[in-house]
């Protein structure tokens, strides 16, 4: 139903370059919690399935870097990317953290099985609507292949750890993503709504104290200052 | 007495706990997260060192934090208003920042800890930076420099110290450059222009270096001017990291030195961009140790002392330390293993027990190793249940002399003995370990173990009675090398010989290691000597490309599989690669392993 929208965001080259700079971020912050998991869980068939997830995941950080980095040169000197923030940007930071080292296995499983059908799903469309940029979309194919390997895992996995309750965990899942996706959702709006109550403080409250900074500033020399000696006497202030 | 030290929220951060003056144990956030420069609230780091030394938080007399936070405050809200209009857009980025969360110290530890607001105390950032560096070293009475990006305000002070024969003693702190005039800023922004992370890959400006040529020295000077005072002073029209935080370095910064690099691309040394980008780390690295050394200089003329000590995250330029040693007069330069923030935990715990509490100076042990200590029996539990060929030794020595074999004969080893480093250095604990003789194996570290830039060189450890035989050391060049402070010249006869450590201007940052303290690794350097002539190992940290050092067993395992590591040791336990990842019933195929970034 989205894939206009998507059509139209993968048609401009500055935005795809974007675009596969944070899915490298994303993927290799992923691939770094699944080694984590790797490192915690006692179970050893698990060890070995999460190192090979989390490989594969960090190979395809370097896929998207790399195909970025290819893309980059076309663009026009000005419009080079850089790093940026993203509130909604799913990925291995902020909101989305993954808490790996409290975690179970249960849980973990059940979390990677639905990001990882999500994530599949999303790279599908990515795919059928790049198909005017055959390296990118390549890439994107690549991936998908890799995902279905996860995908199936992480499900027989859930099903061998958790034979009566995996059903709940993936429920158990859904509801966290959702729940997290609200909360992405809530911090984002609060910061938009936060900066904009803060720009305006600082153009309606600060003028006149921005006046007196930038006297003061003038003022101060260059060079040493003194250090008083009695300054260093006090450990409780914070200032 | 009991105190806990924390340094947090700016860059790696970590906690140290001294009990009764002597530190028992301090450990980096990043090594028990997983994340790199790890910078949140250091919970686990702090967990952990309670733990270790059996204390409850309650048990604690003093939470000491490594800087101040309102002071700190006060720094960004003036530069902000200084920046009027042009910091709009960072403007509130950095209130939600410091109001959010950084601000609030004293509330954030006394609800994670349950400490009473009264037992926490805050000393400034460069006193803990100089206590760091002057309460650790085994001297006397010395003077102290220290320098970084920017603590509250001071961004580099001058001052000495002194432990006094009734026990007590003094930091004194005379005087102080102010921020936005700073020799580590002006370091990060040529890191930022030249394409590399801010307050992470400043040593990769340092060994691009070696590659250039200083033709833009007089173009450096533009930026940084020396004042009538002796100090300095940046052109702040060629800068923008103080009134945005979108980007370090003006227009009129790339008007001088020409476009930026873009971080995505890599560079080719054979090209003129190549060149320019290799000349231009070169010209700035200059321009830093001039300066630095002219401080340090006029410092031992005022002070008359001998012994120097560095903090610092300036203080990791190993280059810049040799030059200070050689040129400034100082006979003794001291610099801890962990002269940046997360040192400064140790320090503000130090400052706080020998200066605010009075309590008597007490010998802190001159080692690194503060940190969670390896398991052997862990990595043989794990590598068995892989079915990887693992062997367990009774005796230490057959240990040794296998591993000087494997060493003599190529191979690659992943080295875990005892407790973590403490600072960014492999100081012998978590190291990869490997013969230093060709550069083939340099580039094999780089290709296939490390997956870093080709120009990057790697360190190599000595013993301290045989480095001046291969290398070229100034009296006090061994206490430097102590913690791989300094950049030496490696004797011109022993290049060849040493090819994988021997950087392309022919320097290297050497270990030069003390038989008390890493006892194994002296024994396998000397097993190593006696079968190849040369007592020589390049010493890598154990980890890859964006990763933590390995703290853990587990850790040092899945490092060793997911790279070209040949054999792996943690205590007694020695581990060979059977194959590349252990096979398993869903029946993956191998995977590619030249993925890391």
């Amino acid at each position: 139903m989205l894939a206009p929208l998507h059509r139209w965001i993968w048609r401009d080259a500055e935005r795809r370059v974007h675009k596969l700079i944070r899915f490298g971020e994303t993927e290799t912050d992923g691939g770094r919690d699944i080694l984590r998991a790797a490192e915690v869980t006692p179970d050893p068939l698990l060890r070995r399935l999460y190192l090979v997830h989390a490989i594969d995941e960090l190979r395809h950080g370097m896929l998207f870097r790399q195909r970025a980095a290819s893309l980059l040169p076309a663009l026009p000197s000005s419009s080079k990317p850089r790093f940026r923030h993203d509130w909604l940007a799913p990925g291995g930071h902020g909101l989305d953290d993954l808490e790996v080292d409290g975690g179970s296995d249960n849980s973990m499983l059940a979390f990677l099985h639905l990001s990882e059908k999500a994530a599949a799903s999303r790279f599908t469309v990515y795919r059928d609507v790049l198909k005017h940029d055959p390296p990118t979309c390549a890439v994107f194919d690549e991936i998908l292949h890799d995902e279905t390997f996860h995908m199936n895992y992480t499900l027989v996995q859930l099903a061998r750890v958790s034979p009566e309750h995996h059903k709940r965990y993936l429920w158990r899942a859904r509801l966290s993503r959702l729940w997290k996706a609200y909360l992405r959702i809530a911090t984002a709006l609060a910061g938009v709504i936060g900066g904009l109550l803060l720009t305006i403080q600082y153009f309606v409250l600060l003028p006149p104290f921005a006046w007196l900074a930038k006297r003061a500033a003038h003022r101060e020399p260059q060079g040493w200052a003194a250090i008083p000696r009695e300054r260093g006497e006090s450990l409780t202030r914070q200032y | 007495m009991n105190i806990l030290g924390i340094s947090a929220h700016y860059h790696d951060s970590a906690a140290a706990l001294l009990v009764d003056g002597v530190p028992v144990c301090a450990v980096q956030e990043e090594r028990l997260s997983r994340r790199k420069n790890d910078a949140a609230f250091p919970l686990g780091a702090i967990e952990w060192c309670l733990d270790r030394a059996g204390l409850e938080p309650d048990a604690l007399d003093a939470v000491v934090f490594y800087e101040r936070p309102m002071l700190k405050f006060d720094r960004i809200l003036t530069c902000a208003l200084r920046a009027f209009p042009r910091s709009w857009r960072s403007f509130p980025n950095a209130m939600k920042s410091s109001l959010g969360e950084k601000v609030w110290v004293r509330g954030i530890i006394s609800s994670h800890l349950g400490v009473p607001a009264r037992k926490i105390l805050f000393t400034r950032h460069h006193e803990s930076h100089a206590a760091a560096a002057f309460l650790t070293a085994p001297t006397r009475r010395a003077a102290i420099l220290t320098t970084d990006g920017v603590g509250e305000w001071a961004t580099l002070t001058v001052g000495h110290g002194e432990r006094r024969a009734d026990g007590t003693c003094a930091i004194t702190l005379l005087r102080e450059i102010r921020y936005p005039h700073s020799l580590g800023m002006l370091y990060s922004t040529f890191t930022a222009y030249l394409g590399f992370s801010v307050n992470e890959d400043e040593y990769k400006v340092m060994g691009l270096a070696g590659y250039g040529r200083p033709t833009m020295v007089d173009k450096v000077r533009q930026l940084i001017r020396p004042t009538a005072d002796g100090a300095f002073a940046l052109d702040l029209e060629h800068f923008e990291f103080h009134t945005t935080a979108a980007r370090s370095y003006s227009s009129r910064f790339v008007d001088l030195f020409g476009p930026p690099r873009n971080p995505y691309e890599p560079i080719d040394l054979e090209t003129p961009e190549g060149q320019r980008y290799a000349d231009c780390a070169a010209s700035v690295q200059r321009v830093l140790e001039d300066t630095l050394v002219a401080i340090a200089r006029s410092l031992h003329t005022e002070t008359g002392l001998t012994d120097l000590c560095l903090g610092g995250g300036v203080a990791l330029n190993g280059v810049a330390n040799a030059r200070i040693l050689a040129e400034s007069g100082f006979n003794r330069v001291f610099v801890p293993p962990a002269p940046g923030d997360a040192g400064c935990a140790l320090g503000a715990a130090l400052f706080a027990d020998r200066l605010h509490f009075g309590n008597p100076d007490r010998d802190v042990p001159d080692h690194p190793f503060w940190g969670p200590e390896v398991d052997g029996v862990e990595l043989a539990r794990v590598a068995s249940e892989d079915g990887q060929r693992v062997e367990r030794f009774d005796e230490d020595g057959v240990l040794i002399e296998s591993l000087a074999d494997d060493l003599a004969s190529g191979r690659v080893v992943g080295w875990m003995d005892g407790a973590l480093e403490l600072g960014p250095r492999a100081l012998g604990h978590r190291s990869i370990l490997a013969s230093a003789e060709s550069s083939a194996m340099r580039d094999r570290l780089n290709r296939d173990i490390k997956f870093r830039d080709e120009f990057r060189p790697f360190a190599p450890v000595v013993p301290t009675e045989a480095a001046d035989r291969y290398f070229e050391l100034p009296p006090g060049g061994t206490r430097l090398a102590r913690f791989m402070s300094g950049v030496f010249k490696v004797r011109p006869e022993w290049r060849d010989r040493l090819g994988a450590i021997t950087h392309v201007d022919g320097t290297t940052r050497l270990q030069a290691l003390d038989r008390d303290m890493s006892p194994r690794l002296y024994r396998l350097l000397e097993a190593y000597g006696s079968r190849t002539g040369v007592p020589v190992l390049l010493n890598t940290s154990f980890n890859l490309s964006g990763e933590p050092m390995v703290n853990r067993a587990v850790e040092g395992y899945s490092t060793f599989l997911r790279c070209g590591i040949d054999v792996l040791v943690a205590g007694q336990t020695r581990v060979l690669k059977r194959t590349p990842l252990p096979p398993s019933p869903v029946g993956f195929g191998e995977p590619g392993l030249e993925h890391q970034s």
